[in-house]
């Protein structure tokens, strides 16, 4: 579907000329001019405006009664005044019945400092109340749910969470009980509002009534600072600002990036302050001893676990994942490779993958962006399950049926959240997701193979068919010579994995072809994987056939499951995770339980004692969070995103880095780095698509490699290759 | 009695009387559901024509010419939708009950001839909650038209085919506001939508909706009967027609009467009305429901149709008379009003909801001895503050005769707050 390109038209604001989108609403049109109408209920993200608070009435020259700014499309030529006494009086109005009720406990409010109502009041309201009467009273604070306290006093009812709960997240949770001046917010049958993006209610709240249970009372405005970084607890890497007091992370808010998460945020990602200061926290190196870890310096547990790595030697693994960053995992593929001789890397949980196919995947015009899930004519969910595996893509999705008409399809082995929403549901036997992309392959083509196909999926030809049909379009379109049908592909690793694996992506590649994804703008393929960055990951190299830019590595290595056995097995000893551990991540917990048992070393870089390193590590290294954490990721879209400290590290941590560096320093290995952003550099200069990458053309928002010239690198030495 | 009462022209109330009237044989009888046989015989377009030239306009409150309602809709295949709004709830107002009690099958039968005329097959009649004798009446009548095939699948043979609900709401006030009424109607809370895009554009589920008032529909078939010329000979050069206006309050024959507008509003409170109790006075009336601002005693040669009354600084709205005679305290009359609309005041927009309470917090206050004559003004502030600036007209409603209120009954109320607070002194001693 088209992206809305609006002409700019030319308005007058407050007796200046002004030029602003045509049809944009008054409120955002008057910012061109920079004038601020004043809002509360209107927020775009929540969809069309409600006009329910009144607070932007203006005047518009040839309409006799005020208008409300948001809800008033502006037009060439349209006169607006924003200063006149008369839209004056109505505002100061407005803020006076808006206090009528509103408790004003500012020096008591959590808000205080950073509360909409004050700043608005401040600048719009009269500064004075006629109100002498009672005002409305009820019990407060009630816990709306196990993170949220609603104060319904200081509730303005705009509107905000209820239509987040109905529109947005469509959880349906949320509704207005009672009627008139009674009217509060609250869940139909008081049962706690628990719903996985819950807590940006507290966000969209532009007054004190809904406070973060782990905020409340924590700190004031003036007491805190703000920094932006990335949230690297799943592969969204939605962006965020954390409000750091006295070196501690109190809460994370959105920071908005419309082709990231569109100013959203799931409750894992914004409720962290324990997952950054939790006691569960690794704050000091350790190293078993008698059987149990035990705290040790940083001299003695590099030392410990250089020795074991050099007996080691070409019988090293090692695994990445989670939020290690493209830094970090480019340095320990260094180490293995430079250092070890060994090339058993791997940052994929289930499989080897060819690595033409790793290459065909990258190709720069398959990729699809977060936002083309909105405004693409149908959207294919594959084998996963995105308010599991990248939550704020959920929401995407949603967006993009409720509001632009998108046809969703759902293929997945169980169901999930998104199926009440799709046009299309079919569900295939687990594992049998590659078999499943063939089948639908074979629809998209001469059908031979779909009734064969679809039966060892287990699978409904049928359904298959009519799959094919939705993707694909009539026809009809096409040939009345409008634009191209527009797909976007959500797919999990999980089809990439297993012993259809292989088959499966390349069934992808064919549905891709097709479906002509390569040639249409707002079309692609966009992959869920298993690991927050494990694009990154892969395109640092970490991977047991591609060194960094997936170019092969000399030396074929072994992948996970492989890696697995040959420890098990005697012929692999050593084995290094770097923020991984294959008994919680999604790896086979049942080759690697043994594996693990086996390992005479194994050197984790970690941030919690989870159950296969508390068991079985030698040696771990406290790894940094995302609040401390310098480097750079992969957006699962290919969007480089730039990881910032926002606090001092806890404890001992030190810069993961700085770790693997002193690690190949004590091996005898010169990684040539001084500095986090040197990393960064030698990433630039050994991925050939990222060439001249700088982290300040990274900047706040993140830059994706297809989008640069570099990206052809990768076109090229595919057409060489 | 005058001329004018003597000679009413009566389209509405003509037989309303007649014992049953709300069975199809009565109706049919006394010439029911010829119109409709009649504007099936025409082209949609011939109809519409029709509509327009009889300058109707609507009679549920806005008065909106039903004609360029119609076409305003978008043509087109998109599914779209006629609302009756039967949610008859301004206080004063009891025409349409009448209307739908005895002579159901006029209703029906204008809501068959308006679906024609509009390209629509699909329509409901929205009814208040507490309507309920009047809802069994129309399911009842709903029954027989569909057995007679006046309503359903290719009516009379034609290309017409109408599928037609009656549906009961929950009993509140701002669900006779059209937008409201319509999430209502789509089983979400009854708020009022914002506009635009108006119902006829993006209505009930997002369909192109033509939505009317019973007194509106009801006469659809007498237009079609008599012309829509003929029908715009009757009542004045801007309101054509006769209307339905209901008489309550201090009259002595309360109830509703057929008029053609442009009569002086005395002949309707006093000859149709009987007037006052004797020995009283009218002290002030409201023209057009609860919501429109009052006038008084000096009004009584006001022309009593919509423009004249709009001259006045009042409105027609749904043509209900209420009139409070001299026995009545001013203060009474305001907070009976502004607590009506407090209590229905749906929320959404802050002015209706705040300045509604906060109104009536004032009105107690001087009820109770506790205000001062500068509370006057701060209640004239508010409903200032409220008309206009609300997402729909409900605000309005409770400050435009409030308002109306304080600048013509200034030196009772201020008697009455000294009086109130005299009293409370007294009580305290």
């Amino acid at each position: 579907m088209p992206r809305p390109n609006p002409r700019m038209i030319t308005f007058t604001i407050d007796g200046r000329e002004t030029q602003a989108p045509e049809s944009s609403m008054l409120v955002d049109a008057a910012k061109h001019g920079d004038v601020e109408i004043p809002v509360f209920c209107y927020e775009p993200k929540l969809g069309g405006p409600v006009g329910a608070c009144r607070m932007c009435l203006v005047e518009v020259e040839g309409i006799p009664k005020l208008q409300p700014g948001c809800a008033t499309p502006v037009k060439d030529g349209m006169v607006v005044n924003t200063q006149s006494e008369r839209v004056k009086e109505a505002q100061r109005g407005v803020v006076e019945f808006l206090l009528v009720n509103h408790p004003l406990d500012c020096p008591v409010c959590d808000k205080g400092g950073e509360c909409p109502l004050q700043d608005i009041s401040f600048g719009w309201g009269g500064g004075i109340s006629r109100f002498v009467e009672p005002k409305r009273h009820f019990v407060k604070p009630v816990e709306l749910s196990s993170k949220i306290a609603i104060d319904r006093e200081r509730c303005i009812l705009c509107y905000r969470c209820v239509r987040f709960s109905q529109d947005v997240s469509e959880d349906h949770q949320l509704v207005l009980l009672e009627r008139g001046a009674h009217s509060y917010v609250a869940t139909f049958d008081g049962h706690p509002y628990e719903a996985p993006f819950s807590g940006n209610i507290v966000e969209l709240c532009p007054v004190g009534a809904l406070t973060a249970l782990p905020y409340r009372f924590k700190a004031r405005p003036w007491d805190i600072e703000d920094a932006g970084t990335v949230c690297t607890l799943c592969p969204s890497q939605c962006n965020v600002t954390l409000t750091v007091r006295d070196e501690k992370v109190l809460r994370a808010l959105a920071r908005e990036n419309p082709e990231v998460d569109d100013g959203w945020l799931c409750n894992r990602g914004r409720f962290v302050r324990d997952a950054i200061h939790g006691p569960q926290r690794v704050t000091e190196p350790m190293i078993r001893d008698g059987g149990v870890l035990r705290p040790t310096t940083w001299e003695r547990a590099l030392a410990e676990a250089a020795g074991a790595l050099a007996r080691a030697g070409e019988h090293s693994a090692a695994l990445a994942g989670g939020g290690a960053t493209n830094e970090e995992g480019f340095l320990l593929a260094r180490i293995l490779r430079e250092r070890l001789g060994s090339p058993h890397i791997d940052s994929r949980p289930a499989g080897k993958l060819p690595l033409e196919l790793h290459r065909a995947l990258a190709e720069p015009s398959l990729q699809a962006r977060v936002s083309d899930l909105e405004h693409a004519h149908a959207v294919l969910v594959l084998d996963c399950d995105p308010v599991r595996d990248m939550p704020i893509i959920d929401l995407r999705i949603r967006k993009g049926v409720r509001h632009k008409g998108v046809a969703l399809a759902i293929a997945s082995q169980e169901p999930g959240a998104l199926d009440r929403r799709a046009a299309e549901v079919v569900r295939f036997a687990p594992g049998m997701g590659g078999v499943f992309a063939q089948a639908l392959a074979s629809a998209l083509g001469d059908g031979a193979e779909v009734d064969r196909l679809a039966q060892q999926a287990g699978s409904d030809a049928q359904a298959v068919r009519s799959l094919a049909t939705l993707l694909a379009g009539t026809g009809a379109q096409d040939a009345a010579g409008q634009e191209p049908r527009e797909v976007a592909i959500v797919w999990g690793e999980a089809l990439a994995s297993g012993e259809h694996g292989a088959a499966g992506v390349q069934a992808l590649l064919t549905i891709a072809q097709r479906l002509g994804l390569a040639e249409t703008s707002g079309a692609g393929l966009l992959e869920v994987p298993a690991e927050a960055n494990g694009r990154g990951l892969r395109e640092a190299g970490v991977l047991p056939n591609a060194g960094p830019g997936l170019r092969p590595s000399p030396e074929p290595g072994m992948d996970a499951r492989s890696i697995a056995r040959a420890l098990a097995g005697g012929d692999l000893t050593a084995l290094q995770l770097l923020q991984c551990d294959p008994l919680v991540d999604g790896y086979d917990r049942e080759l690697w339980a043994p594996a693990l048992e086996r390992a005479t070393t194994v050197i984790a870089h970690a941030s919690t004692l989870t159950e296969g390193i508390a068991e079985h590590a030698n040696v771990v290294f406290p790894a940094e969070s995302h609040a401390e954490k310098e480097g750079t990721v992969v957006h699962p879209d290919g969007r480089i995103q730039r990881l910032r400290p926002v606090i001092g590290r806890e404890g001992q941590t030190r810069a993961g880095w700085l770790v693997l560096a002193d690690l190949a320093a004590q091996l005898g290995l010169d990684l040539g780095v001084n500095t986090g952003p040197e990393v960064t550099e030698q990433l630039a200069e050994a991925v050939p698509f990222y060439a001249g990458l700088t982290l300040q053309e990274i900047g706040p928002k993140g830059v994706r490699w297809q989008d640069r010239d570099a990206a052809r690198r990768l076109h090229a030495e595919r057409v060489a290759g | 009695m005058s001329a004018a009462t003597a000679e009413r022209r009566m389209l509405l109330l003509n037989d309303i009387d007649e014992p049953g009237l709300a069975t199809r044989e009565v109706y049919e009888r006394r010439g029911g559901y010829e119109s409709l046989r009649k504007a099936l015989s025409m082209e949609p377009e011939a109809l519409l024509t029709e509509l327009k030239d009889s300058g109707l306009r609507g009679r549920g409150g806005a008065g909106f010419a039903m004609g360029t309602k119609v076409s305003f809709l978008p043509k087109g295949a998109a599914q779209k939708y006629l609302v009756c709004n039967a949610d008859e709830s301004e206080p004063g107002t009891f025409k349409d009950r009448e209307l739908m009690q005895k002579c159901p099958h006029m209703l029906i039968e204008g809501i068959a001839i308006a679906t024609w005329a509009a390209g629509i097959s699909r329509a409901f009649i929205y009814i208040r909650g507490e309507y309920v004798l009047q809802a069994d009446i129309l399911d009842a009548a709903l029954a027989e038209a569909r057995e007679a095939g006046y309503v359903g699948q290719n009516i009379l043979g034609s290309e017409h085919s109408l599928s037609l609900v009656v549906h009961r709401g929950a009993g509140a006030y701002i669900c006779g506001e059209e937008t409201g009424l319509l999430d209502s109607l789509e089983g979400k809370r009854g708020n009022p939508r914002l506009k635009p895009p108006f119902p006829a554009i993006n209505g009930l589920y997002q369909g192109p909706t033509l939505i009317n008032n019973v007194e509106t529909l009801s006469t659809v078939p007498s237009i079609v009967k008599m012309g829509g010329e003929a029908y715009a000979s009757l009542g004045t050069e801007t309101s054509k027609g006769t209307k339905l206006v209901s008489i309550s309050g201090h009259v002595q024959r309360p109830g509703n009467y057929e008029i053609e507008l442009g009569i002086p509003s005395r002949e309707i409170i006093y000859d149709l009305a009987g007037g006052p109790a004797d020995g009283r006075q009218v002290k002030c009336w409201f023209p057009g429901g609860s919501s429109s601002p009052v006038l008084t005693g000096d009004d009584l040669d006001i022309p009593y149709d919509f423009d004249s009354l709009a001259k006045a600084g009042t409105m027609l709205g749904s043509g209900a008379i209420i009139v409070v005679d001299d026995s009545t305290p001013i203060l009474d009359v305001a907070l009976k009003t502004a607590k009506f609309y407090r209590h229905e005041s749906c929320g959404k927009c802050t002015p209706c909801r705040e300045g509604t309470n906060w109104t009536v917090k004032m009105l107690e206050r001087i009820a109770a001895g506790e205000a001062t004559p500068m509370d006057l003004d701060i209640m004239a502030s508010v409903c200032t503050n409220i008309i206009g600036n609300c997402l729909c007209v409900l605000g309005d409603a409770m400050a435009m005769p409030i308002g109306s209120m304080i600048a013509k009954f200034r030196g009772e109320f201020e008697q009455s707050i000294e009086q109130a607070r005299l009293a409370a002194e007294g009580a305290l001693v």
